[in-house]
Protein backbone atom coordinates (compact mmCIF):
# COMPACT_ATOMS: atom_id res chain seq x y z
CA UNK A 1 0.00 0.00 0.00
CA UNK A 2 1.45 3.34 -1.02
CA UNK A 3 1.06 6.64 0.78
CA UNK A 4 -2.04 7.73 -1.09
CA UNK A 5 -3.96 4.50 -0.50
CA UNK A 6 -2.96 4.75 3.15
CA UNK A 7 -4.22 8.32 3.30
CA UNK A 8 -7.58 7.44 1.73
CA UNK A 9 -8.03 4.51 4.13
CA UNK A 10 -7.13 6.73 7.07
CA UNK A 11 -9.79 9.20 6.00
CA UNK A 12 -12.37 6.41 5.71
CA UNK A 13 -11.59 5.19 9.22
CA UNK A 14 -11.57 8.64 10.79
CA UNK A 15 -14.79 9.75 9.09
CA UNK A 16 -16.53 6.52 10.02
CA UNK A 17 -15.41 6.97 13.63
CA UNK A 18 -16.48 10.61 13.62
CA UNK A 19 -19.88 10.02 12.01
CA UNK A 20 -20.80 6.56 13.27
CA UNK A 21 -21.57 5.51 9.70
CA UNK A 22 -19.96 3.67 6.81
CA UNK A 23 -19.22 0.25 5.39
CA UNK A 24 -15.48 0.21 6.02
CA UNK A 25 -14.45 -3.24 4.72
CA UNK A 26 -16.20 -2.82 1.37
CA UNK A 27 -14.72 0.67 1.02
CA UNK A 28 -11.25 -0.71 1.71
CA UNK A 29 -11.58 -3.33 -1.00
CA UNK A 30 -12.14 -0.72 -3.72
CA UNK A 31 -9.64 1.99 -2.73
CA UNK A 32 -7.10 0.98 -5.38
CA UNK A 33 -9.86 0.38 -7.96
CA UNK A 34 -11.31 3.85 -7.46
CA UNK A 35 -7.87 5.45 -7.65
CA UNK A 36 -7.06 3.56 -10.85
CA UNK A 37 -10.37 4.47 -12.47
CA UNK A 38 -10.04 8.17 -11.67
CA UNK A 39 -6.40 8.14 -12.83
CA UNK A 40 -7.54 6.59 -16.12
CA UNK A 41 -10.82 8.21 -17.06
CA UNK A 42 -11.30 11.64 -18.57
CA UNK A 43 -12.68 13.95 -15.94
CA UNK A 44 -12.21 17.46 -14.65
CA UNK A 45 -12.79 18.17 -10.95
CA UNK A 46 -12.94 21.89 -11.73
CA UNK A 47 -15.76 21.21 -14.20
CA UNK A 48 -17.57 18.06 -13.06
CA UNK A 49 -20.17 18.45 -15.82
CA UNK A 50 -17.56 18.75 -18.56
CA UNK A 51 -19.29 17.55 -21.72
CA UNK A 52 -16.39 15.34 -22.80
CA UNK A 53 -15.96 13.53 -19.50
CA UNK A 54 -16.12 9.77 -19.15
CA UNK A 55 -18.83 8.46 -16.86
CA UNK A 56 -18.29 6.51 -13.65
CA UNK A 57 -20.98 4.58 -11.80
CA UNK A 58 -20.48 3.01 -8.39
CA UNK A 59 -23.02 0.23 -8.73
CA UNK A 60 -22.07 -1.19 -5.32
CA UNK A 61 -23.28 2.04 -3.79
CA UNK A 62 -22.52 1.24 -0.17
CA UNK A 63 -18.84 2.00 -0.83
CA UNK A 64 -19.87 5.66 -1.07
CA UNK A 65 -17.54 6.76 1.72
CA UNK A 66 -14.60 5.30 -0.19
CA UNK A 67 -15.73 7.16 -3.29
CA UNK A 68 -16.11 10.46 -1.39
CA UNK A 69 -12.59 10.14 0.01
CA UNK A 70 -11.25 9.38 -3.46
CA UNK A 71 -13.11 12.30 -5.04
CA UNK A 72 -11.81 14.57 -2.30
CA UNK A 73 -8.27 13.46 -3.10
CA UNK A 74 -8.83 14.30 -6.77
CA UNK A 75 -10.02 17.77 -5.80
CA UNK A 76 -13.79 17.61 -6.13
CA UNK A 77 -14.27 18.99 -2.60
CA UNK A 78 -12.24 19.29 0.62
CA UNK A 79 -11.96 16.11 2.66
CA UNK A 80 -13.08 18.10 5.72
CA UNK A 81 -16.54 18.40 4.14
CA UNK A 82 -16.94 14.63 4.19
CA UNK A 83 -16.84 14.56 7.98
CA UNK A 84 -20.54 15.49 7.85
CA UNK A 85 -21.06 12.00 6.40
CA UNK A 86 -24.51 10.59 7.13
CA UNK A 87 -25.58 13.51 9.31
CA UNK A 88 -28.94 15.23 9.04
CA UNK A 89 -28.80 17.83 6.29
CA UNK A 90 -25.39 16.66 5.09
CA UNK A 91 -24.88 16.35 1.36
CA UNK A 92 -22.72 13.28 1.98
CA UNK A 93 -25.21 10.48 2.51
CA UNK A 94 -24.26 6.90 3.21
CA UNK A 95 -25.23 6.35 -0.40
CA UNK A 96 -24.33 9.08 -2.86
CA UNK A 97 -26.87 11.51 -4.29
CA UNK A 98 -25.99 12.78 -7.74
CA UNK A 99 -27.76 16.06 -7.14
CA UNK A 100 -25.67 16.84 -4.05
CA UNK A 101 -22.15 15.68 -4.85
CA UNK A 102 -20.08 16.89 -7.80
CA UNK A 103 -18.66 13.98 -9.76
CA UNK A 104 -21.49 11.57 -8.98
CA UNK A 105 -23.26 10.49 -12.16
CA UNK A 106 -25.87 8.20 -10.59
CA UNK A 107 -27.46 7.95 -7.17
CA UNK A 108 -27.02 4.32 -6.19
CA UNK A 109 -27.56 2.18 -3.12
CA UNK A 110 -29.95 -0.59 -3.95
CA UNK A 111 -27.80 -3.26 -5.54
CA UNK A 112 -28.02 -4.31 -9.16
CA UNK A 113 -29.15 -0.95 -10.57
CA UNK A 114 -25.97 0.86 -11.56
CA UNK A 115 -24.82 -1.75 -14.03
CA UNK A 116 -28.07 -1.49 -16.02
CA UNK A 117 -27.96 2.30 -16.06
CA UNK A 118 -24.28 2.19 -17.07
CA UNK A 119 -25.25 -0.11 -19.94
CA UNK A 120 -27.79 2.46 -21.10
CA UNK A 121 -25.18 5.22 -20.78
CA UNK A 122 -22.71 3.24 -22.88
CA UNK A 123 -25.35 2.52 -25.51
CA UNK A 124 -26.37 6.18 -25.63
CA UNK A 125 -22.79 7.37 -26.01
CA UNK A 126 -22.05 4.79 -28.65
CA UNK A 127 -25.19 5.62 -30.64
CA UNK A 128 -24.29 9.29 -30.64
CA UNK A 129 -20.80 8.53 -31.98
CA UNK A 130 -19.05 9.83 -28.86
CA UNK A 131 -15.68 8.42 -27.77
CA UNK A 132 -16.55 8.90 -24.10
CA UNK A 133 -16.36 5.74 -21.99
CA UNK A 134 -18.36 4.32 -19.11
CA UNK A 135 -16.73 2.71 -16.08
CA UNK A 136 -18.82 0.84 -13.54
CA UNK A 137 -17.81 -0.92 -10.33
CA UNK A 138 -19.89 -3.97 -9.46
CA UNK A 139 -19.42 -6.03 -6.32
CA UNK A 140 -19.41 -9.80 -6.20
CA UNK A 141 -22.12 -9.68 -3.56
CA UNK A 142 -24.12 -7.42 -5.82
CA UNK A 143 -23.75 -10.03 -8.54
CA UNK A 144 -26.23 -12.18 -6.61
CA UNK A 145 -28.77 -9.87 -8.23
CA UNK A 146 -30.14 -11.16 -11.52
CA UNK A 147 -30.20 -7.66 -13.00
CA UNK A 148 -26.40 -7.69 -13.12
CA UNK A 149 -26.46 -10.61 -15.52
CA UNK A 150 -29.33 -9.17 -17.56
CA UNK A 151 -27.29 -6.03 -18.12
CA UNK A 152 -24.13 -7.95 -18.98
CA UNK A 153 -26.03 -9.94 -21.60
CA UNK A 154 -27.36 -6.77 -23.19
CA UNK A 155 -23.98 -5.00 -23.07
CA UNK A 156 -22.27 -7.91 -24.80
CA UNK A 157 -25.06 -8.34 -27.33
CA UNK A 158 -24.86 -4.65 -28.20
CA UNK A 159 -21.03 -4.85 -28.43
CA UNK A 160 -20.60 -1.95 -26.04
CA UNK A 161 -16.86 -1.62 -26.44
CA UNK A 162 -16.97 1.72 -24.62
CA UNK A 163 -17.92 0.11 -21.33
CA UNK A 164 -15.65 -1.35 -18.65
CA UNK A 165 -16.95 -3.24 -15.66
CA UNK A 166 -14.61 -3.50 -12.69
CA UNK A 167 -15.73 -6.49 -10.69
CA UNK A 168 -14.74 -6.10 -7.05
CA UNK A 169 -14.15 -9.74 -6.26
CA UNK A 170 -13.79 -9.43 -2.50
CA UNK A 171 -15.66 -12.69 -1.78
CA UNK A 172 -18.22 -10.85 0.29
CA UNK A 173 -20.81 -13.53 -0.34
CA UNK A 174 -18.72 -16.41 0.98
CA UNK A 175 -21.32 -17.15 3.63
CA UNK A 176 -24.33 -17.49 1.32
CA UNK A 177 -24.09 -17.29 -2.46
CA UNK A 178 -20.50 -16.92 -3.67
CA UNK A 179 -19.96 -15.93 -7.30
CA UNK A 180 -17.35 -18.50 -8.23
CA UNK A 181 -14.93 -18.08 -11.09
CA UNK A 182 -16.14 -14.65 -12.25
CA UNK A 183 -13.58 -14.54 -15.07
CA UNK A 184 -15.24 -17.51 -16.76
CA UNK A 185 -18.69 -16.10 -16.15
CA UNK A 186 -17.83 -12.73 -17.72
CA UNK A 187 -16.14 -14.49 -20.59
CA UNK A 188 -19.15 -16.75 -21.15
CA UNK A 189 -21.35 -13.65 -21.21
CA UNK A 190 -19.25 -12.22 -24.04
CA UNK A 191 -16.89 -9.87 -22.23
CA UNK A 192 -13.20 -9.37 -22.79
CA UNK A 193 -11.77 -10.24 -19.37
CA UNK A 194 -8.63 -9.35 -17.48
CA UNK A 195 -7.99 -10.60 -13.98
CA UNK A 196 -5.79 -8.47 -11.73
CA UNK A 197 -4.51 -8.19 -8.18
CA UNK A 198 -7.09 -5.73 -6.95
CA UNK A 199 -4.82 -3.80 -4.59
CA UNK A 200 -2.21 -3.06 -7.23
CA UNK A 201 -3.10 0.34 -8.68
CA UNK A 202 -0.71 -0.01 -11.62
CA UNK A 203 -2.05 -3.43 -12.55
CA UNK A 204 -5.65 -2.17 -12.49
CA UNK A 205 -4.68 0.90 -14.49
CA UNK A 206 -2.98 -1.24 -17.12
CA UNK A 207 -6.04 -3.47 -17.34
CA UNK A 208 -8.31 -0.44 -17.69
CA UNK A 209 -6.20 0.84 -20.58
CA UNK A 210 -6.70 -2.31 -22.65
CA UNK A 211 -9.04 -2.03 -25.61
CA UNK A 212 -11.36 -4.61 -27.13
CA UNK A 213 -14.12 -4.85 -29.71
CA UNK A 214 -16.60 -5.72 -26.97
CA UNK A 215 -17.27 -4.68 -23.38
CA UNK A 216 -14.44 -5.23 -20.96
CA UNK A 217 -14.42 -6.72 -17.49
CA UNK A 218 -11.56 -6.22 -15.06
CA UNK A 219 -11.88 -8.73 -12.27
CA UNK A 220 -10.16 -7.08 -9.33
CA UNK A 221 -9.31 -9.78 -6.84
CA UNK A 222 -9.51 -7.93 -3.58
CA UNK A 223 -9.69 -8.49 0.14
CA UNK A 224 -12.56 -7.05 2.09
CA UNK A 225 -11.05 -4.77 4.71
CA UNK A 226 -7.61 -4.87 3.04
CA UNK A 227 -5.08 -2.96 5.10
CA UNK A 228 -6.34 -3.81 8.58
CA UNK A 229 -6.07 -7.39 9.81
CA UNK A 230 -8.81 -6.82 12.38
CA UNK A 231 -11.25 -6.06 9.57
CA UNK A 232 -10.03 -8.85 7.32
CA UNK A 233 -10.29 -11.40 10.11
CA UNK A 234 -13.84 -10.45 11.03
CA UNK A 235 -15.46 -8.91 7.96
CA UNK A 236 -19.01 -9.77 8.86
CA UNK A 237 -18.80 -8.12 12.29
CA UNK A 238 -17.34 -5.02 10.67
CA UNK A 239 -19.69 -4.95 7.68
CA UNK A 240 -21.39 -1.81 8.89
CA UNK A 241 -19.69 -0.84 12.07
CA UNK A 242 -17.76 2.24 13.04
CA UNK A 243 -14.73 2.09 15.32
CA UNK A 244 -14.75 3.74 18.74
CA UNK A 245 -11.71 5.79 19.76
CA UNK A 246 -9.75 2.78 21.00
CA UNK A 247 -10.59 0.68 17.94
CA UNK A 248 -9.69 3.57 15.67
CA UNK A 249 -6.26 3.72 17.24
CA UNK A 250 -5.77 0.00 16.69
CA UNK A 251 -7.00 0.11 13.09
CA UNK A 252 -4.82 3.11 12.24
CA UNK A 253 -1.87 1.29 13.73
CA UNK A 254 -2.57 -1.78 11.62
CA UNK A 255 -2.87 0.38 8.53
CA UNK A 256 0.55 1.90 9.09
CA UNK A 257 2.08 -1.53 9.73
CA UNK A 258 0.66 -2.71 6.40
CA UNK A 259 1.90 0.39 4.62
CA UNK A 260 5.42 -0.23 5.83
CA UNK B 1 -54.70 2.82 -29.60
CA UNK B 2 -51.46 0.95 -30.22
CA UNK B 3 -51.60 2.06 -33.86
CA UNK B 4 -51.97 5.61 -32.62
CA UNK B 5 -48.90 5.11 -30.43
CA UNK B 6 -46.89 4.23 -33.51
CA UNK B 7 -48.34 7.10 -35.51
CA UNK B 8 -47.61 9.65 -32.79
CA UNK B 9 -44.12 8.35 -32.18
CA UNK B 10 -43.30 8.36 -35.89
CA UNK B 11 -44.24 12.00 -36.08
CA UNK B 12 -42.31 12.92 -32.97
CA UNK B 13 -39.23 10.98 -34.11
CA UNK B 14 -39.13 13.11 -37.21
CA UNK B 15 -39.13 16.27 -35.13
CA UNK B 16 -36.81 15.10 -32.37
CA UNK B 17 -33.59 13.12 -32.94
CA UNK B 18 -33.40 12.36 -29.25
CA UNK B 19 -36.42 10.06 -29.33
CA UNK B 20 -35.50 6.37 -29.02
CA UNK B 21 -37.80 3.40 -28.47
CA UNK B 22 -36.78 0.69 -26.02
CA UNK B 23 -39.03 -2.33 -26.39
CA UNK B 24 -39.36 -5.39 -24.21
CA UNK B 25 -39.88 -7.66 -27.21
CA UNK B 26 -43.45 -6.63 -28.00
CA UNK B 27 -45.01 -4.58 -30.81
CA UNK B 28 -41.87 -5.06 -32.91
CA UNK B 29 -43.78 -6.24 -35.97
CA UNK B 30 -46.28 -3.42 -35.61
CA UNK B 31 -43.42 -0.92 -35.62
CA UNK B 32 -41.77 -2.34 -38.75
CA UNK B 33 -42.17 0.90 -40.62
CA UNK B 34 -40.61 2.82 -37.73
CA UNK B 35 -37.60 0.53 -37.63
CA UNK B 36 -37.24 0.73 -41.41
CA UNK B 37 -37.20 4.48 -41.25
CA UNK B 38 -35.09 4.72 -38.08
CA UNK B 39 -33.24 1.40 -37.80
CA UNK B 40 -31.03 2.56 -34.93
CA UNK B 41 -33.79 4.14 -32.91
CA UNK B 42 -35.94 1.12 -32.17
CA UNK B 43 -34.03 -0.99 -29.68
CA UNK B 44 -35.66 -4.29 -28.89
CA UNK B 45 -33.69 -4.80 -25.70
CA UNK B 46 -35.05 -8.19 -24.67
CA UNK B 47 -37.29 -9.82 -22.10
CA UNK B 48 -35.52 -8.10 -19.23
CA UNK B 49 -37.79 -5.35 -18.01
CA UNK B 50 -35.62 -4.28 -15.09
CA UNK B 51 -32.71 -3.66 -17.39
CA UNK B 52 -35.04 -2.04 -19.89
CA UNK B 53 -35.88 0.66 -17.35
CA UNK B 54 -32.32 1.02 -16.06
CA UNK B 55 -31.04 1.41 -19.60
CA UNK B 56 -33.67 4.02 -20.33
CA UNK B 57 -32.30 6.00 -17.38
CA UNK B 58 -28.78 5.62 -18.74
CA UNK B 59 -29.79 6.73 -22.20
CA UNK B 60 -31.59 9.70 -20.72
CA UNK B 61 -28.35 10.57 -18.89
CA UNK B 62 -26.60 10.79 -22.25
CA UNK B 63 -29.16 13.10 -23.82
CA UNK B 64 -31.76 10.79 -25.32
CA UNK B 65 -35.52 10.84 -24.75
CA UNK B 66 -36.33 7.15 -24.23
CA UNK B 67 -39.80 5.71 -24.70
CA UNK B 68 -40.11 2.31 -23.03
CA UNK B 69 -42.81 -0.05 -24.18
CA UNK B 70 -43.88 -3.45 -22.95
CA UNK B 71 -46.65 -5.31 -21.12
CA UNK B 72 -48.12 -3.59 -18.08
CA UNK B 73 -47.35 -5.87 -15.11
CA UNK B 74 -43.83 -6.68 -16.16
CA UNK B 75 -42.59 -3.13 -16.33
CA UNK B 76 -44.56 -1.72 -13.40
CA UNK B 77 -44.89 -4.45 -10.80
CA UNK B 78 -41.71 -6.35 -11.65
CA UNK B 79 -39.58 -3.29 -12.37
CA UNK B 80 -41.00 -1.01 -9.72
CA UNK B 81 -37.71 -0.34 -7.98
CA UNK B 82 -36.01 0.50 -11.27
CA UNK B 83 -38.77 2.98 -12.06
CA UNK B 84 -38.63 4.39 -8.54
CA UNK B 85 -34.86 4.77 -8.29
CA UNK B 86 -33.33 4.87 -11.76
CA UNK B 87 -36.00 7.13 -13.26
CA UNK B 88 -37.77 9.02 -10.49
CA UNK B 89 -35.13 9.37 -7.77
CA UNK B 90 -32.43 10.11 -10.32
CA UNK B 91 -34.84 12.32 -12.28
CA UNK B 92 -34.08 10.82 -15.66
CA UNK B 93 -36.88 11.48 -18.13
CA UNK B 94 -38.60 8.54 -19.78
CA UNK B 95 -42.06 7.85 -21.11
CA UNK B 96 -43.32 4.39 -20.24
CA UNK B 97 -46.08 3.11 -22.50
CA UNK B 98 -47.73 -0.18 -21.62
CA UNK B 99 -50.35 -2.49 -23.02
CA UNK B 100 -52.44 -5.08 -21.23
CA UNK B 101 -53.56 -3.03 -18.23
CA UNK B 102 -56.35 -4.27 -15.99
CA UNK B 103 -58.02 -7.15 -17.84
CA UNK B 104 -57.10 -6.45 -21.45
CA UNK B 105 -55.47 -9.88 -21.46
CA UNK B 106 -58.45 -11.45 -19.69
CA UNK B 107 -57.89 -14.83 -21.29
CA UNK B 108 -54.32 -15.09 -19.99
CA UNK B 109 -55.30 -15.17 -16.35
CA UNK B 110 -53.88 -13.39 -13.33
CA UNK B 111 -50.24 -13.48 -14.46
CA UNK B 112 -51.14 -11.02 -17.20
CA UNK B 113 -53.70 -8.92 -15.37
CA UNK B 114 -52.48 -5.66 -13.87
CA UNK B 115 -54.64 -3.19 -11.99
CA UNK B 116 -51.99 -1.81 -9.64
CA UNK B 117 -49.91 0.01 -12.26
CA UNK B 118 -51.63 3.37 -12.11
CA UNK B 119 -51.48 3.54 -8.32
CA UNK B 120 -47.91 2.23 -8.13
CA UNK B 121 -46.77 4.87 -10.58
CA UNK B 122 -48.88 7.57 -8.91
CA UNK B 123 -47.11 7.00 -5.60
CA UNK B 124 -43.70 7.82 -7.07
CA UNK B 125 -42.48 11.40 -6.65
CA UNK B 126 -42.12 13.15 -9.98
CA UNK B 127 -44.07 10.59 -12.00
CA UNK B 128 -46.95 11.60 -14.25
CA UNK B 129 -49.74 9.08 -14.79
CA UNK B 130 -52.22 8.92 -17.64
CA UNK B 131 -54.94 6.55 -18.74
CA UNK B 132 -56.29 7.76 -22.08
CA UNK B 133 -59.60 6.36 -23.26
CA UNK B 134 -59.29 7.07 -26.97
CA UNK B 135 -56.70 7.44 -29.72
CA UNK B 136 -57.14 11.18 -29.65
CA UNK B 137 -56.50 11.33 -25.92
CA UNK B 138 -53.44 9.13 -26.28
CA UNK B 139 -51.99 11.40 -28.94
CA UNK B 140 -52.54 14.56 -26.90
CA UNK B 141 -51.37 13.15 -23.59
CA UNK B 142 -48.34 11.35 -25.00
CA UNK B 143 -47.14 14.47 -26.78
CA UNK B 144 -47.58 16.54 -23.63
CA UNK B 145 -45.67 14.23 -21.33
CA UNK B 146 -42.97 13.49 -23.88
CA UNK B 147 -42.45 17.19 -24.39
CA UNK B 148 -42.03 18.06 -20.73
CA UNK B 149 -39.28 15.47 -20.27
CA UNK B 150 -40.41 14.13 -16.88
CA UNK B 151 -40.76 10.46 -16.01
CA UNK B 152 -44.24 9.57 -17.13
CA UNK B 153 -46.50 6.57 -17.40
CA UNK B 154 -49.23 6.09 -19.96
CA UNK B 155 -51.37 3.03 -20.41
CA UNK B 156 -52.64 1.94 -23.84
CA UNK B 157 -55.98 0.15 -23.79
CA UNK B 158 -57.38 -2.52 -26.05
CA UNK B 159 -60.67 -0.68 -26.31
CA UNK B 160 -61.85 2.91 -26.19
CA UNK B 161 -64.78 4.68 -24.59
CA UNK B 162 -66.17 5.66 -27.99
CA UNK B 163 -66.72 9.31 -27.10
CA UNK B 164 -65.15 12.36 -28.68
CA UNK B 165 -64.10 14.52 -25.77
CA UNK B 166 -61.80 17.51 -25.40
CA UNK B 167 -58.50 16.58 -23.83
CA UNK B 168 -55.67 18.44 -22.19
CA UNK B 169 -52.80 17.13 -20.06
CA UNK B 170 -53.56 17.55 -16.37
CA UNK B 171 -57.21 18.40 -16.94
CA UNK B 172 -60.36 16.49 -16.15
CA UNK B 173 -63.61 17.11 -17.95
CA UNK B 174 -67.30 17.14 -17.18
CA UNK B 175 -68.97 14.47 -19.28
CA UNK B 176 -72.40 14.90 -17.76
CA UNK B 177 -73.66 17.59 -15.42
CA UNK B 178 -77.12 17.41 -13.88
CA UNK B 179 -78.52 20.42 -12.09
CA UNK B 180 -79.01 19.64 -8.41
CA UNK B 181 -77.33 16.26 -8.65
CA UNK B 182 -76.24 14.86 -5.30
CA UNK B 183 -73.99 12.18 -6.77
CA UNK B 184 -70.96 12.53 -9.02
CA UNK B 185 -69.55 9.48 -10.78
CA UNK B 186 -65.83 9.67 -11.50
CA UNK B 187 -63.79 7.51 -13.85
CA UNK B 188 -60.78 7.32 -16.14
CA UNK B 189 -59.85 5.48 -19.32
CA UNK B 190 -61.97 3.37 -21.64
CA UNK B 191 -64.41 2.24 -18.97
CA UNK B 192 -65.96 5.68 -19.28
CA UNK B 193 -68.00 4.10 -22.12
CA UNK B 194 -69.67 1.73 -19.67
CA UNK B 195 -70.05 4.47 -17.07
CA UNK B 196 -71.76 6.82 -19.52
CA UNK B 197 -74.11 4.09 -20.66
CA UNK B 198 -74.82 3.05 -17.07
CA UNK B 199 -75.64 6.57 -15.97
CA UNK B 200 -77.81 7.41 -18.94
CA UNK B 201 -80.95 9.08 -17.63
CA UNK B 202 -79.75 9.10 -14.03
CA UNK B 203 -79.62 12.46 -12.21
CA UNK B 204 -75.86 12.33 -11.61
CA UNK B 205 -72.75 14.14 -12.77
CA UNK B 206 -69.94 12.31 -14.55
CA UNK B 207 -66.34 13.49 -14.31
CA UNK B 208 -63.55 12.02 -16.39
CA UNK B 209 -59.84 12.21 -15.54
CA UNK B 210 -57.56 10.77 -18.24
CA UNK B 211 -54.67 12.36 -16.35
CA UNK B 212 -54.52 10.79 -12.90
CA UNK B 213 -51.35 12.59 -11.84
CA UNK B 214 -51.27 15.53 -11.70
CA UNK B 215 -54.95 15.36 -10.83
CA UNK B 216 -57.20 18.24 -11.83
CA UNK B 217 -58.11 19.07 -8.25
CA UNK B 218 -59.79 22.34 -9.18
CA UNK B 219 -62.37 20.46 -11.22
CA UNK B 220 -62.91 18.05 -8.35
CA UNK B 221 -63.46 20.96 -5.97
CA UNK B 222 -66.42 22.13 -8.01
CA UNK B 223 -68.21 18.90 -7.13
CA UNK B 224 -67.03 18.30 -3.59
CA UNK B 225 -70.44 19.19 -2.22
CA UNK B 226 -71.79 16.05 -3.89
CA UNK B 227 -71.21 12.44 -2.95
CA UNK B 228 -68.52 10.98 -5.15
CA UNK B 229 -68.38 7.44 -6.45
CA UNK B 230 -65.27 6.35 -8.30
CA UNK B 231 -65.97 3.63 -10.84
CA UNK B 232 -62.73 2.18 -12.15
CA UNK B 233 -61.09 -1.11 -13.06
CA UNK B 234 -57.75 -0.31 -11.47
CA UNK B 235 -56.26 1.15 -8.33
CA UNK B 236 -55.04 4.69 -8.63
CA UNK B 237 -57.91 6.98 -9.44
CA UNK B 238 -59.82 6.42 -6.21
CA UNK B 239 -56.65 6.94 -4.21
CA UNK B 240 -55.86 10.12 -6.14
CA UNK B 241 -59.36 11.46 -5.49
CA UNK B 242 -59.28 10.73 -1.78
CA UNK B 243 -55.71 12.02 -1.47
CA UNK B 244 -57.00 15.37 -2.72
CA UNK B 245 -58.90 15.58 0.58
CA UNK B 246 -62.16 17.16 1.53
CA UNK B 247 -64.32 14.72 -0.36
CA UNK B 248 -66.68 11.94 0.52
CA UNK B 249 -65.89 9.20 -1.96
CA UNK B 250 -66.88 5.59 -2.49
CA UNK B 251 -65.37 3.07 -4.84
CA UNK B 252 -66.92 0.56 -7.17
CA UNK B 253 -64.64 -1.74 -9.07
CA UNK B 254 -61.99 -4.28 -8.22
CA UNK B 255 -62.58 -7.15 -5.87
CA UNK B 256 -59.90 -8.25 -3.40
CA UNK B 257 -59.19 -11.43 -5.28
CA UNK B 258 -57.65 -12.63 -8.54
CA UNK B 259 -60.09 -12.58 -11.44
CA UNK B 260 -59.18 -15.82 -13.15
CA UNK B 261 -62.29 -16.24 -15.26
CA UNK B 262 -60.51 -16.05 -18.64
CA UNK B 263 -62.76 -15.11 -21.56
CA UNK B 264 -62.68 -11.54 -22.82
CA UNK B 265 -62.40 -8.13 -21.17
CA UNK B 266 -66.15 -7.65 -21.14
CA UNK B 267 -66.66 -11.04 -19.50
CA UNK B 268 -64.53 -10.04 -16.54
CA UNK B 269 -66.11 -6.60 -16.35
CA UNK B 270 -69.52 -8.25 -16.26
CA UNK B 271 -68.41 -10.73 -13.61
CA UNK B 272 -67.14 -8.04 -11.26
CA UNK B 273 -69.95 -5.60 -11.87
CA UNK B 274 -68.17 -3.21 -14.21
CA UNK B 275 -70.47 -3.75 -17.16
CA UNK B 276 -73.10 -1.01 -17.70
CA UNK B 277 -75.73 -2.92 -15.69
CA UNK B 278 -73.38 -3.54 -12.79
CA UNK B 279 -72.22 0.05 -12.72
CA UNK B 280 -75.80 1.33 -12.90
CA UNK B 281 -76.76 -0.84 -9.94
CA UNK B 282 -73.80 0.40 -7.94
CA UNK B 283 -74.61 4.04 -8.68
CA UNK B 284 -78.27 3.49 -7.82
CA UNK B 285 -77.37 1.75 -4.61
CA UNK B 286 -74.94 4.48 -3.64
CA UNK B 287 -77.35 7.27 -4.41
CA UNK B 288 -80.20 5.56 -2.56
CA UNK B 289 -82.33 5.61 -5.66
CA UNK B 290 -85.47 3.52 -5.62
CA UNK B 291 -85.08 2.11 -9.12
CA UNK B 292 -85.09 -1.68 -8.87
CA UNK B 293 -81.75 -3.21 -9.89
CA UNK B 294 -81.90 -4.98 -13.25
CA UNK B 295 -79.52 -7.56 -11.85
CA UNK B 296 -77.10 -7.93 -9.05
CA UNK B 297 -73.91 -6.09 -9.66
CA UNK B 298 -71.81 -9.21 -9.54
CA UNK B 299 -70.62 -11.45 -6.75
CA UNK B 300 -67.37 -9.59 -6.09
CA UNK B 301 -68.53 -6.04 -6.14
CA UNK B 302 -67.14 -3.96 -3.32
CA UNK B 303 -67.93 -0.46 -2.29
CA UNK B 304 -65.56 1.26 0.08
CA UNK B 305 -66.83 4.39 1.75
CA UNK B 306 -64.57 6.91 3.44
Amino acid sequence: MDGLSLQIRESILKISHHSGHGHIPTCFSVVETLRAVYETMRHNPADPDWAERDLFVLSKGHAALGLYCTLAHFGYFPIQDVYAFGGFGSRFGCHADRFKIPGIELSTGSLGHGIGVATGMALGLKMSGSDRRVYVVVGDGEANEGTVWEALMVAAHRSLDNMTVVFDNNRSQARCLPVRDPERKFSAFGFDVTSVEGHDVSAIREALALKADRPRAVVANTVKGAGCRTLVNDVFAWHRRSPDAHELEILLGELHETAV
Amino acid sequence: MRQQFKKTVLQLAEEDDRLVLLFGDISVFLFNDFSQKYPERLLNIGICENTLISMAAGMSATGYRPVVHTITPFVTERSYEQVKLDLCYNRFGCTIVTVGGSFDYAWDGATHHCYTDLELMRMLPGMEVMQPGSKKEFDILFRACYKNGSPSYIRIAADGHGLDLPCEFGKGIIVQETKGAEVTVITSGPILGNVAEACSGLPVNILYFPTIKPLDVSLLRKFDDTDLIVVHDAFGLFEAITAAGGVKAAYHGLPDEFCCYYGALDDIRREIGLDPAGIRNAVLEYSGCSEAPARRAGPHKIVKVN
